[in-house]
């Protein structure tokens, strides 16, 4: 088997030593290779409940659960959960990015500010926002606010973090060049500073984005009608974990397409930043 | 005119104060080459970082004839905005101040002047180090600057293309007589390019050494060679100033 493996990356290791394309192997190689993984995990799911190593009531076969979102897409329930989640995702995301780059620059520019409150917002960070769901449940209410609210908790600090980070690890040598250029205060903030903060801003957007998919289950756990968390818990009540399940995939699916999504509109918009999405898989 | 009168800097580090330059006194005539020479850390950079007006002298005094110089400085790295191509960088500090047209055809010169018009259109992160700083030099020239000021810029380069650069420096040194100080530890590099060559130990200036060989100078030229000893003899044997 061994000595399989090697001829075979002797094999592709002279393919591309040969001169197949860059193209080739920056781009078409990993994506085969996702595929083929993608592909390994179905097929093995599908052999374990095929085989009966696992109960199919613990863990539906993947054929059942495609049915069973084709029955939810039919029914128009998977979409009408899926819109309520997404449009929770949204705002949560949104207004995290508005409470938390204002409070960062204001913590970049003023020193004082930082010293004073940077330790309990230090003390806020480790404390889990599930943890300050009853208390989000008294304050808020059980409404779309305390919902939105812990998904707010869940990708503030990542993005806050990165904001500042970004702007804190700018590098004074680029300034130099600037000032030397005679450029006035707001050119050296707006064509080195914020081009230098970027790639830090970006990986906190992007890990952000993330935890915000994975507070949603949480945040619509407790007096929830609607959503994918709420479809998920409800499933879990009735025994359907085919259900289960299919929520669990359209979550990740989602989560995939919205970074895919962020990924694709920073390497448009600004592609030196592709090396540094890299460091936001974290 | 450039005057430098009485210029000190000193530096706190921890309780101590470190002194990096002191009793500075040195007139650069509008036009002139001149080079600072050296070992490491003798107050070279701090020197031109003043000149520069990235820092400001603990005491002293600058002047400067004829008002405001247009100043570009190459640094020891080369500084470059990694998210902009090599086109972009060397048209950094022309953006808004020059119209479109002009700046694109002075950055076009400046990128074939240094060899990288087949690199116009790539990332920093794709340059070699030496190519890097090429584009640097390039960024400096571009603004055609009354004052050019040069720390160790051929450092990272190899041996052909720093002699290249050098030479390419002196021709339009002499076509547009920008005054230049140039800074370097390579005691044959300020022979080489200088119209005089400023010695500088443990923050003070040390000697100085007028040097009127005609251009292009030969590294092997016997009077390149009497200039470079005559430096290097008192750069090793004058006694490091108690500067601090």
């Amino acid at each position: 088997m061994l000595r399989h493996c090697s001829k075979l990356a002797h094999f592709i290791h002279r393919l591309i030593e040969r001169g197949a394309s860059k193209i080739w192997r920056q781009q078409t190689l990993p994506r085969f290779t996702t595929i083929i993984v993608f592909a390994a995990t179905l097929a093995l799911w599908w052999l374990a409940s095929r085989l009966g190593w696992v109960s199919a009531f613990l863990l539906p076969g993947p054929g059942t659960v495609a049915e069973t979102i084709a029955e939810l897409i039919a029914s128009g329930e998977l979409l009408r959960h899926t819109l309520v989640s997404l449009r929770r995702v949204a705002l949560g995301y949104l207004f995290a990015i508005t409470f938390a780059v204002p409070l960062a620059l204001l913590f970049v520019l003023s020193l004082r500010l930082r010293s004073l409150f940077e330790p309990l917002l230090e003390f806020l960070r480790q404390i889990p926002p599930l943890a300050l769901m009853p208390l989000l449940m008294l304050w808020l209410g059980i409404g779309e606010t305390q919902k939105v609210g812990i998904i707010i908790l869940s990708c503030f600090f990542p993005i806050f973090l990165g904001v500042r980070g970004g702007f804190d690890s700018v590098d004074r040598k680029l300034i130099d060049v600037g000032t030397v250029c005679g450029f006035s205060r707001p050119e050296i903030m707006l064509r080195i500073v914020l081009p230098s903060a970027l790639p830090a801003i970006v990986v906190g957007l992007r890990i952000g984005l993330g935890y915000s998919w994975r507070a949603l289950v949480g945040a619509e756990l407790i007096a929830s009608s609607a959503g994918l968390g709420y479809m998920i818990v409800d499933a879990e009540n009735l025994a359907r974990t085919d259900i289960v399940l299919a929520g669990i995939l359209v979550i990740g699916v989602l989560g995939l397409t919205a970074d895919h999504l962020l990924r694709l509109a920073i390497r448009r918009s600004a592609p030196w930043l592709s090396g540094d999405l890299e460091m936001a898989r974290a | 005119m450039l005057e430098l009168s009485g210029i000190g800097r000193r530096y706190r580090v921890g309780a101590e104060e470190v002194t990096a330059l002191a009793d500075i006194d040195l007139s650069f005539p509008a036009g002139s080459f001149t080079t600072l020479v050296g070992r490491s850390g003798c107050g070279k950079t701090t020197l031109l970082r003043i000149l520069a007006g990235l820092e400001k002298p603990s005491e002293g005094e600058i002047r400067r004839g004829g008002g405001k110089l247009r100043t570009a400085v190459v640094f020891q790295e080369a500084r470059l905005m990694p998210w902009l191509d090599v086109s972009a960088n060397v048209g950094f500090g022309l953006r808004g101040r020059v119209p479109r047209p002009v700046a694109a055809e002075r950055c076009a010169a400046a990128i074939e002047l240094v060899g990288l018009s087949a690199f116009a259109g790539a990332m920093p992160a794709q340059l070699s180090g030496g190519m890097a700083q090429r584009v640097a030099i390039a960024r400096a020239l571009v603004q055609e600057p009354d004052l050019l000021l040069l720390d160790e810029p051929f450092a990272a380069l190899d041996a052909f293309t720093r002699r290249t650069m050098q030479n390419e420096l002196v021709a339009i040194w002499q076509r547009r007589r920008p005054t230049i100080v140039f800074v370097t530890h390579d005691v044959e590099e300020a022979v080489l390019l200088g119209e005089r060559a400023l010695e500088m130990q443990g923050g003070r200036m040390v000697g100085r050494e007028a040097i009127a060989l005609p251009y292009p100078r030969d590294p092997t030229d016997p009077d390149v060679n009497l200039h470079r000893r005559a430096i290097l003899s008192r750069l090793m044997t004058t006694p490091t100033p108690a500067a601090a």
